[in-house]
């Protein structure tokens, strides 16, 4: 007897396109979880089960030029818990006391903080000092302590140098000074590190693994020397105290490599009061001997004498006769005393500060090479930052035919000083120029960079252009030197040269009363190692450049040339015997 | 009951019944080479852990070191900052220095010293060149004079 077949019925039909519908639901999520989403989930469980670490690399050194730490780094702790772990009461409560006596905290509060976290690794205590952080790891009696090994940066000579070193971020990155100009190099590059958790959050003992190792940071050896700059400091903190000025800067160079040796500015940063929230303090971040222009007045006339004698359009013994007055378009310029000073030759005008005489010999030189000024100008580097090794620095500012509003009553203002602004280092590094024998010099801040295996990487000076010829220096050299007579404060044991600067601060259509007073100095007259450059701002006592800044840069010269070991000049304090 | 109480004495062996079990030494090697087999894996995670323990252990006590080395030289850096100088140069009771006094000799230094002959140099020597074969014969016949 055949067996019928079957036929579907509805109620056949029903269930099993329901399981068939069903079941192809069920497909369709298992790929959108197994295939579409995999990456998504495997990345979720990934870091459900893993966490990682930066490990920070040693940050480099930062020395002076004999070795002398400015900033260092030392390793420290910071210390993250486990929320999850701190859900049990009696181990948060066990664990908080244990964590709040060894860092001295309150531990309710560690226990408020760690409870109001969404994160599961809470931060609770940052920079640990390293022998303290040790002891509290090696007790276990904190539960769920992940700690993380960091460093802080620590500065030996305090304050000293801080407006050249910057300082660091927390993320342990340059944000000022050498720190953030030398930053790649400081840093080195940080590691990474690799555990596993349990369900709890742990790390799974030996689960952790370093993945990427840490290259430790080079150490940067400056040009500076801290005896030098702190002594800078000190005697700026006095001038400004003193003239009651607004502010000022000194720089110590050595004018044939442009080595500074010193760069002290205020106002300027100082670690023991940096207060980042404070908005008034940012403002003390930049280094105003970089960053600020002023008009440099009558030290300019070094560079217009240098351009004139250089060019042959005068020498030192050319003459001419002042009458107190020049008259250029139709616009009398004055001397700044409004002295009729007479027949005079050029050192008369050096030693005078004779704003007639240093446009009579602009126009000598103009008269010779059209256009030649400015172009001595570019040769000393006015116009274009000097390639110092410190972010923001200015590249100042000088009129030029080309610009609106252009005259030639510019031209002969720029030769004394005014319708040009500069910054202090560029002022320094021109001057060093006319006396060195006639090189610009980049001045560098930094002489070497060591790597961690004691490689040495000589950072060598560098010569930008040549300003000047070496016989024109020379000329230069005795006609400054003829103005240290003994109204100008020479130093005690070496024969100088000097040049002296008192410019009013320039405002919108004109000039104010507040002023810029400033000088530069080097020594000894032969073969110069020294160059001091003083300047005050808006002084309230209204001294000049020669009456408030010359006896500072002549006692910076006999102390800084005597901590130098260079023999007092024969015919000054030295003993003949 | 005699008869139970009746020592054996020498009570006949009875065989076994069946052939006596012999070892199968291929079933013996083949389990220990297994076991072997089993063993290894746990061993060499066994190792594995102890070097792994090893290794996080130098690595946090190069770690420490290095973090000791850092903050001997910070130390070091403190101790030698020019303030701490200037505070322990006053507790002992030193102040500024005077100027210093250069001195410039009017007279010429000292000659160098002298090197013993000993250790000069010997004079170079002068290598004459012979006379050409010709000229001996030219003074033999007494014609070059």
């Amino acid at each position: 007897m055949a067996q019928a077949r079957a036929h579907g019925t509805r109620r056949v039909w029903v269930p099993a396109t329901a399981f068939a519908v069903f079941a192809l639901a069920v497909l369709l999520r298992l790929i959108q979880l197994q295939i579409l989403d995999h990456p998504r989930y495997a990345r979720a469980a990934h870091e459900e089960l893993t966490a990682s670490d930066v490990i920070y690399a040693r940050r480099g050194a930062i020395l002076d030029r004999n070795g002398n730490a400015l900033a260092t780094s030392v390793d420290t702790w910071d210390f993250y818990v486990n929320a999850r772990t701190w859900k049990d009461p009696a181990k948060a409560e066990r664990s908080a006391q244990a964590l709040a006596a060894a860092l001295h905290v309150d531990a309710a509060r560690l226990r408020a903080t760690v409870a109001a976290s969404t994160a599961i690794d809470v931060l609770v205590a940052r920079d640990v000092e390293y022998e303290t952080g040790k002891e509290l790891i090696d007790s276990g009696a904190v539960d769920g302590l992940n700690p993380v090994p960091s460093s802080i940066r620590v500065n030996p000579e305090r304050d000293t140098a801080a407006s050249i070193l910057g300082f660091i971020g927390r993320d342990k990155t340059g944000l000022a000074g050498i720190e953030a100009a030398y930053n790649e190099v400081l840093q080195g590059k940080p590691g990474r590190a690799v555990y596993e958790r349990d369900t709890a959050g742990d790390p799974i003992p030996f689960g952790r693994r370093v993945t990427s190792n840490p290259l430790p940071g080079k150490d940067v050896v400056l040009t500076i020397d801290r005896y030098l700059q702190r002594m800078a400091e000190q005697r700026l903190e006095e001038a400004v105290r003193q003239h009651r000025a607004k502010g000022g800067a000194i720089i110590m160079m050595d004018p044939s490599t442009g080595e500074i040796y010193a760069l002290a500015t205020q106002p300027g940063l100082k670690y023991s009061t940096l207060d980042l929230s404070d908005a008034k303090q940012i403002e003390l971040l930049r280094n105003r001997a970089v960053t600020d222009l002023y008009e440099p007045g009558s030290v300019m006339k070094v560079i217009t004498a240098a351009a004139a004698i250089d060019a042959g359009a005068v020498t030192p013994d050319t003459t001419y006769v002042d009458t107190g007055t020049a008259y250029i378009y139709g616009i009398a310029l004055q001397n700044w005393d409004f002295n009729t000073y007479g027949l005079q030759d050029m050192r008369g005008v050096l030693r005078n500060s004779i704003n007639t005489g240093a446009i009579f010999m602009m126009q000598q030189l103009e008269r010779i090479q059209p256009g030649g000024f400015q172009r001595y100008l570019d040769a000393f580097g006015f116009g274009k930052p000097t390639g110092v090794d410190l972010q923001g620095e200015a590249s100042g500012i000088i009129r030029r035919p080309t610009h609106p509003g252009w005259s030639p009553v510019d031209l002969a203002t720029q030769a004394f000083g005014q319708s040009i602004s500069v910054t202090p280092l560029q002022m320094a590094a021109a001057v060093a120029a006319a006396i060195n024998g006639g090189n610009l010099v980049r001045p560098p801040f930094v002489r070497q960079i060591v790597g961690p295996g004691g490689s040495v990487q000589d950072v060598k000076p560098e010569i930008v252009g040549r300003a000047i010829s070496a016989q024109a220096s020379a000329t230069m050299r005795d006609m400054m030197h003829a103005v240290m007579d003994p109204g100008h404060f020479p130093p005690k044991d070496y024969t100088a040269g000097g040049k002296s600067g008192t410019a009013n601060v320039p405002i919108p259509n004109g000039y104010d009363d507040r002023q810029v007073a400033s000088f530069v100095e080097f020594a000894p007259l032969d073969n110069p190692r020294l160059l001091v450059f003083v300047k005050l701002d808006e002084n309230a006592d209204l001294l000049t450049g020669t009456a408030a800044a010359a006896p500072i840069a002549s006692r910076i010269m006999d102390d800084a040339l005597h901590y130098l070991n260079v023999p007092a000049d024969a015919g000054k304090s030295a003993v003949t015997r | 009951m005699a008869a139970i109480n009746h020592p054996l004495g020498h009570a006949r062996r009875v065989p076994l019944p069946g052939r006596p079990a012999q070892v199968n030494w291929w079933v013996l090697a083949a389990v220990f080479v297994l076991g072997l087999g089993a063993m290894l894996p746990v061993l060499q995670n066994s190792t594995a852990t102890s070097r792994g323990f090893d290794a996080q252990r130098l690595q946090l006590d190069q770690a420490r070191v290095n973090g000791e080395i850092r903050e001997l030289e910070s130390e070091v850096a403190s101790l030698t900052s020019l303030d701490r100088i200037q505070h322990r140069a006053e507790e002992i009771g030193l102040g500024p220095g005077d100027p210093p006094v250069f001195v410039n000799v009017g007279e010429p230094g000292p000659a160098p010293a002298k090197i013993p002959s000993e250790y000069l140099p010997g004079p170079v020597p002068t290598t004459e060149e012979p006379d050409p074969w010709w000229r001996s014969l030219l003074s033999w016949v007494s014609l070059g004079n």
